[in-house]
């Protein structure tokens, strides 16, 4: 998408050198963040089926104190957020800043290596420390306290030439939805985390209002960090693999700054009906279901922009991944919704739909788009094509089944349980019934848990080969070719 | 739009929230004190919240990341049912005459941060206290929960317990476990300082004290409240 003055192949050329100069000048540290990320995920997953078996059978591998459920849920979600999420977000920002915006990382390639050397080291010890018993039980924050100051420099390391590149190529006339979504995700993150650690790390103690911060600190981050990622890529992968240009310029300008204004305000609905003032917990649940604004506006931007090229979707990996990653935001968002409605919140409330909405966003909905980028961007900077076609179709449908059916359950189980809590047959009840009712949704999430984990072997040996340079030597790009996919969608044009 | 008037309408749309959710609140809180009961008022004297948490106790809690399953937040009618459980408040009838009060921010005013929890897996804790049984029951149930429910799936928390060799005349303070879940011969398990510290905590969850000024509840309730 360089614009280009003219189409003489002089200036082709060119153009490619440059791009192939900014691939270089990013390679490393992309490529680092993407395959630790991608160890991350694995282990994530495994942790998920852990958690899930546990949740169901305590004695599971014996009554070990390291794989209690209550150690084990906090370091699956942990490594999926921290491990896996915030690193390939990294990476897909720094490189698909460094192309948008037409800048190559000039200095401190060196100095991004050690932070994300650090970074990992960090997670490592906090996983750890998680699973050795000193989780602080504040959720999405259960690492120790010692870990947050590092994390934050890290990141910022990466933040910092991003948001450079970005002030050096911004136009005022010039319009680029997924950079502001880039740097959007650069300028609130490190705000949410600070404020959100100090609150509950560093201040003597907030009480209940401690416990409603966490619930925010937890949206804000799907919001306003994963959400913009993941927006961002798409908006930069849609056009460019359909070839057609972003629909509306206004839709997209208007799902922007309604994020931007609604995202900050919501998560305290988790404890709505709780100690926490009533107007905090209903301003939460009133943006919550407002965010679906957002969400309508850019899924259909995306749809208009995809329109008429659905083959693609069939043939491209990356697109096939964004489109998919893409239809999972209105899901997350109507989850979000559910959940924060009050007719229907108060029977989800404490129940697997709010672990629906985590997973939805963070997998369904981030990680899918991340891997959608993932294929496109790594032939770029490792010189070789992806060997296996049916590598990236297996990681694909795996994923998508695992996690329709953990969003599935989660959200069936959910209702189911908090349908059972308020009714008034089980007053003078023990927990029995819904501990048996629930049970199947669990056990179905273990084995969709197990799906993913699968479908990630693949992708991360997939992306080692890829990584070491065993990749296929060619200058045709890997295609999921149709007629071997039947299952891929019809195309409308 | 220049790149200032970007980053200033992403600061602003971002620190308004930031402003009225996190700082303005957290000042507030900072403000909040125990109040003294009116002993006229509210029949009864002292302050309220009465007394702090057992922060030892509570520190295990923390760190077994028992508030994944357990919540510690009692729900208003209008949301839920907390309040007409069994057990859930003060009354232990089947049929309490009156709802369990919904927990206010000061019943947490005592701990750093209040476990308000994640899923609700088990039954919640907020009031556990009053139905908790003797600690000898107690600490059976956390060493084998399926001990005392065949269906729970709660996990055992053996690590807080030692199993050691009887040695002259068995500890008074053994577990009396059933004879499936029992040690073997010649064996004993006894609770660890840590897992005393868990039971005095869990024992000492109680959050539905009267509300000074808001003594109505008690007022229309007799029979609840003579009931101790």
């Amino acid at each position: 998408m360089q614009p280009t003055l003219s189409n003489t192949e002089a200036d082709t050329a060119a153009d490619n050198l440059r791009r192939a100069a900014i691939d270089k000048s990013v390679k490393g540290p992309v490529l680092f963040l993407f395959t630790n990320g991608a160890f991350w995920l694995m282990l994530s997953t495994i942790l998920g089926v852990l958690a899930a078996i546990k949740l169901v059978k305590p004695g599971f591998l014996g009554d070990c104190e390291f794989l209690a459920y209550g150690r084990l849920q906090p370091a699956h979600i942990n490594t999926l957020v921290y491990g896996w999420g915030v690193q390939a977000a990294l990476g897909v920002m720094l490189w698909l800043m460094a192309r948008r915006s037409g800048q190559e990382l000039k200095h401190g390639k060196s100095l991004l290596l050690i932070a994300g050397i650090f970074w990992n080291i960090t997670i490592t010890f906090g996983i750890l420390a998680i699973l050795g018993g000193k989780s602080t039980s504040i959720e999405w924050l259960e690492m120790p306290k010692f870990v947050w100051p590092v994390l934050l420099t890290c990141f910022l390391c990466y933040a910092w030439p991003i948001a450079r590149m970005f002030g050096r190529a911004f136009r005022p006339e010039g319009f680029m939805v997924s950079t502001w979504y880039i740097l959007g995700a650069c300028f609130w993150f490190p705000w949410i985390f600070i404020t959100a650690n100090v609150a509950l790390h560093c201040l003597p103690g907030l009480g209940a209002l401690g416990a409603g911060i966490d619930a925010w600190y937890i949206h804000t981050f799907i919001l306003l960090f994963f959400v913009p990622v993941g927006v961002g890529a798409a908006y930069y992968f849609i056009p460019k693999i359909t070839g057609q240009p972003i629909a509306s310029a206004q839709l997209a300008s208007a799902g922007f700054w309604t994020l931007a204004i609604l995202g900050g305000w919501t998560g305290m609905q988790k404890y709505m009906g709780g100690p926490l003032p009533a107007w905090m917990t209903s301003v939460g649940a009133a943006t919550g279901v407002l965010l679906l604004i957002p969400v309508g506006l850019v899924g259909l931007n995306h749809h208009l922009t995809t329109l008429g090229k659905h083959s693609a979707v069939a043939s491209s990996p990356t697109l096939r991944f964004i489109f998919f990653g893409a239809l999972f935001y209105p899901v997350s968002g109507g989850i979000l919704a559910l959940n924060s409605a009050f007719w229907s919140g108060s029977a989800l409330q404490f129940t697997q739909s709010w672990y629906a909405f985590q997973m939805v966003s963070v997998y369904g909905f981030f990680s899918m788009c991340a891997f959608g980028a993932i294929y496109y961007i790594v032939p770029r900077l490792s010189g070789c094509e992806w060997l296996s076609v049916r590598l990236i179709r297996n990681h694909f449908w795996f994923s998508v089944y695992g996690i329709g059916a953990i969003v599935v359950m989660s959200l069936v189980g959910g209702w189911q349980l908090g349908a059972d809590l308020n009714n008034p047959e089980h007053w003078d009840q023990s927990f029995m019934n819904h501990v048996v009712n629930s049970r199947p949704y669990v056990v179905a999430r273990a084995v969709a848990w197990a799906l993913i984990s699968f479908s990630n072997l693949m992708f991360l040996l997939h992306l080692l080969l890829m990584v070491v340079g065993l990749g296929r030597r060619s200058n045709a790009p890997t295609l999921l070719h149709r007629e071997h996919d039947e299952h891929a969608l019809p195309a409308h044009a | 739009m220049n790149f200032r008037t970007f980053i200033l309408g992403l600061a602003a749309s971002f620190g308004l929230p930031w402003l009225c959710l996190i700082v303005i609140p957290t000042v507030k809180y900072g403000q909040l004190t125990p109040v003294a009961y009116d002993k006229d008022r509210d029949g009864v004297e002292g302050i309220y919240p009465p007394a702090p948490v057992n922060a030892q106790g509570q520190l295990v809690y923390i760190r077994e990341g028992c508030n994944q399953c357990h919540t510690q937040m009692i729900r208003p009618v209008q949301l839920g049912l907390d309040g007409w459980y069994k057990g859930w408040g003060q009354d232990q009838e089947a049929k309490p005459s009156v709802a369990v009060r919904p927990t206010e921010l000061r019943d947490y005013l005592s701990e750093k941060y209040a476990l308000l929890g994640v899923q609700r897996v088990g039954p919640d804790l907020a009031n556990y206290g009053w139905r908790a049984p003797d600690a000898g029951t107690l600490h059976a149930h956390l060493y084998s929960p399926l001990s005392v429910r065949d269906w729970s799936t709660m996990p055992a928390y053996k690590h807080l317990y030692k199993l050691q060799k009887i040695q002259g005349p068995a500890s008074e303070r053994a577990l009396k476990l059933p004879k499936k879940f029992a040690p073997p011969a010649g064996y004993e398990v006894v609770p660890t300082p840590e897992a005393d510290r868990l039971v005095e905590y869990l024992s000492s969850l109680k959050r539905d004290y009267v509300i000074p000024g808001q003594a109505s509840a008690v007022a229309a309730a007799p029979a609840a409240s003579d009931k101790k």
